[in-house]
């Protein structure tokens, strides 16, 4: 500001100059920010949202193998915008005695999809070659952490439950 | 820290001069309120701007999509009814600021030597704007949208060459998707590239010869534009954005039921900006309609082009009775055709509110027919969740007989409906994309006439545009006949008219169906 005080000499119009300035950046701040909380409410609302998990069936416990990874596919119906999208989500069923354990198929490293090795007895990532055990758990590789789990719970019945 | 950074970049760019040149504008005395005007409007298109990108995000330029988009902004997307909102009436405050401002122009002579070139591209600007607003309205792909444009086209086809600027406005051969893409393009692309430009263009103009001032010089010394002007224009922007915000917040943003290419209930007006030329319209009928779509229009062009050569070389209104004169008759003109065109009771498609098929449809899809699959977690969505893109014809054979569409169902839904009954569900899905999926609060009688009409009588009847075509429309059957004819026709149509198509319903409804539907249909009027 100080080219523009040519002319303004004394100080009593410097600080006038300074006052309404304030005002004017005030004012200003106002219309800018409700703009900003509607325009950026829009914007970033939806990217925050979260769904609620709900549990999908998956499948019999009776036709599960032990120990042995089982992959399956679960359809999520999810309203993204104006339209019903369905997602389908890879997971790799574990059962253990009676209990079930759920293990997504992405890769923790850069979100891959993993697939069970038969012969090598392992998940195996194809993107960067990171390898998990049947727990889930980091065998070699670039994988920083172990695949995430879902919960899961068998029915009476003997189905078994994902929530996703 | 920071002064290091700023005097890195000034001595890179020279920032600091650029904006004292900006700022330090100087302003003659006696520049009072009486020029803001033009940065109101510069300042309501930057709100277009804001609001406009947003919207893109979510908006989706198809017809099958256009509208469901639109509808998603308004009623789920969190702030979405206030921004479509200030977007909508922000163009509305466009036209009248941009209006406000040329008033102030002529009134003040400002566009008077050296200054004619700064009002040509303040007439492109204008035009632009309203280019804005009718490349904008289409956008929602609602009634409005589809009518108005179907107008416009139209209207383009009776000037000279008048199929082709028809046929470059439609892209294809109908109105269809090819036409929403280019109207989106022209309204997100091409018009804000040339308002970018021409605004620049026009503040550019403005400085190199100074703000116009006061028409008498008054003595004192010029002050620079920041702070003083600027805070009369921040001042200014305020109300108006105080004004706009208020009414983006208390009002919704008009969207009528998606658009129907086969609705004849449906009477297209224009945003009240083009009021005044849908209004001319009806003085010059036939032949002479491009006098009014193209003559018109036009000459008022043409005028206001014109204006910085005509008249004398004075500020002053009494210097230059001719422009004064011919301005005010333009103004009155345009304000007396408006207002009578606002006076004209808007137009409503019937299938706007809730009609007897639309309250019997609504009744007709809990049948199991329809929830064997349409409910939540069923084989298709819940229907009070759908948006049918399929056409109606599709719709009338799936609701008929949902085999026919959805072969292979493992438990298919048994019986089919009527026509009457099918044609109930469709009048019903249509509200549920409009965003209205309970029907409102009725009479017990009302209700049972609505049902019986929707079972029985639309299979062969029309009402309130919705219904089978054939039979006398029941629209207005109040008025031929009175209860006890209606009474005894329905009952035993044979024994009015031996040679009556209709069958006899008296064995079908019960007294009290009979009573309730008389009731219902005399008062029809």
């Amino acid at each position: 500001m100080d080219e523009s005080e040519k002319g303004a000499p004394d100080a009593d119009t410097k600080g006038r100059r300074r006052f309404l300035g304030g005002i004017i950046a005030a004012i200003q701040a106002a219309i800018g920010g409700t703009l900003g909380v509607v325009a950026g409410g829009a914007v970033l609302s939806p990217g925050l949202s979260r769904r609620d998990a709900s549990w999908l069936p998956a499948g019999r416990l009776m036709d599960l193998a032990i120990n042995q990874p089982t992959p399956v596919m679960l359809r999520l119906e999810r309203q993204d915008g104006y339209q019903q999208v369905i997602d389908r989500h890879a997971v790799f069923l574990v059962r253990t005695g009676n209990g079930v354990t759920a293990l997504d198929s992405t890769c923790t490293h850069l979100g891959c999809r993993v697939s069970w090795n038969s012969e090598s007895q392992e998940l195996k990532c194809p993107c960067h070659g990171g390898t998990y055990d049947r727990t889930g758990a980091v065998k070699s590789g670039p994988p920083p952490a172990p695949l995430a789990r879902f919960e899961t719970r068998v029915e009476a019945d003997g189905r078994v439950m994902v929530q996703l | 820290m920071v002064r290091a950074a700023v005097d890195w970049l000034d001595s890179r760019t020279g920032i600091r001069a650029a904006r004292a040149h900006l700022l330090d504008e100087p302003i003659p005395a006696g520049t009072g309120w009486r020029f803001v005007t033009g940065s109101v409007v510069l300042f309501l298109l930057a709100v277009q701007i804001v609001t406009g990108v947003v919207l893109t995000m979510y908006y989706v330029p198809a017809p099958d999509h256009a509208y469901d988009s639109i509808r998603f902004i308004m009623d789920r997307l969190p702030f979405g009814s206030v921004l479509r909102a200030l977007h909508v009436f922000g163009a509305s405050f466009i036209v009248v600021a941009a209006i406000v401002h040329m008033v102030r122009v002529v009134w003040l002579g400002s566009y008077k030597k050296p200054r004619e070139v700064t009002w040509l591209t303040g007439v492109v600007l204008l035009l632009l704007i309203l280019g804005f607003a009718l490349s904008g309205y289409l956008l929602p792909w609602d009634q409005k949208a589809y009518w108005a444009t179907t107008v416009t086209i139209n209207v383009a086809r009776s000037g000279p060459m008048g199929e082709y600027v028809a046929g470059l406005l439609r892209g294809g051969s109908g109105l269809g998707p090819l036409t929403l893409l280019r109207w989106y393009s022209a309204h997100v692309f091409l018009l804000p590239a040339c308002l970018t430009g021409f605004v620049i263009a026009h503040i550019y103009l403005m400085r190199r010869h100074g703000i116009s001032g006061p028409i008498d010089p008054v003595a004192g010394p010029s002050r620079p534009f920041y702070p003083y002007h600027a805070l009369k224009d921040t001042l200014a922007m305020a109300v108006v954005f105080a004004a706009l915000i208020a009414c983006a917040v208390t009002l919704r943003a008009p969207l009528d039921a998606v658009a129907d290419p086969t609705d004849a209930t449906y009477v297209p007006r224009p945003e009240w900006y083009f009021l005044s030329l849908f209004q001319l319209l009806r003085y010059f009928p036939g032949p002479l309609e491009p006098v009014a779509t193209q003559g018109v229009p036009a000459l008022v062009v043409a005028f206001l082009v014109l204006l910085p050569f005509l008249g004398g070389s004075g500020r002053r209104l009494r210097d230059r009775p001719i422009v004064a004169a011919v301005f005010l008759v333009i103004g009155l003109g345009v304000t007396a055709l408006t207002v009578m065109g606002l006076r004209d009771t808007p137009g409503h498609s019937a299938s706007e509110g809730w009609n007897p098929l639309a309250v019997a449809g609504s009744e007709f899809v809990k049948d199991a027919r329809c929830t064997t699959c349409h409910r939540a977690g069923g084989a298709a969505s819940a229907i009070t969740t759908l948006a049918m893109l399929k056409d109606p014809d599709w719709l009338l054979s799936h609701v008929r007989d949902p085999q026919i569409i959805a072969p292979g169902l493992r438990e298919p839904p048994a019986g089919a409906m009527s026509v009457g009954q099918a044609q109930s569900v469709l009048s019903y899905t249509r509200r549920v994309r409009a965003g209205k999926p309970l029907p409102p609060p009725m009479a017990a009688d009302t209700r049972t006439a609505s049902l019986i009409i929707g079972r029985y009588c639309a299979s062969c009847h029309m009402i309130d545009g919705e219904g089978s075509p054939g039979a006398p429309d029941l629209t207005h059957a109040g008025r031929a006949h009175d209860a006890k004819w209606l009474h005894d026709w329905i009952s035993a149509p044979d024994e009015i008219d031996a040679g009556a198509n209709m069958p006899g319903f008296g064995s079908f409804l019960t007294e009290e169906q009979m009573a309730a539907l008389v009731k219902y249909l005399a008062a029809r009027k």
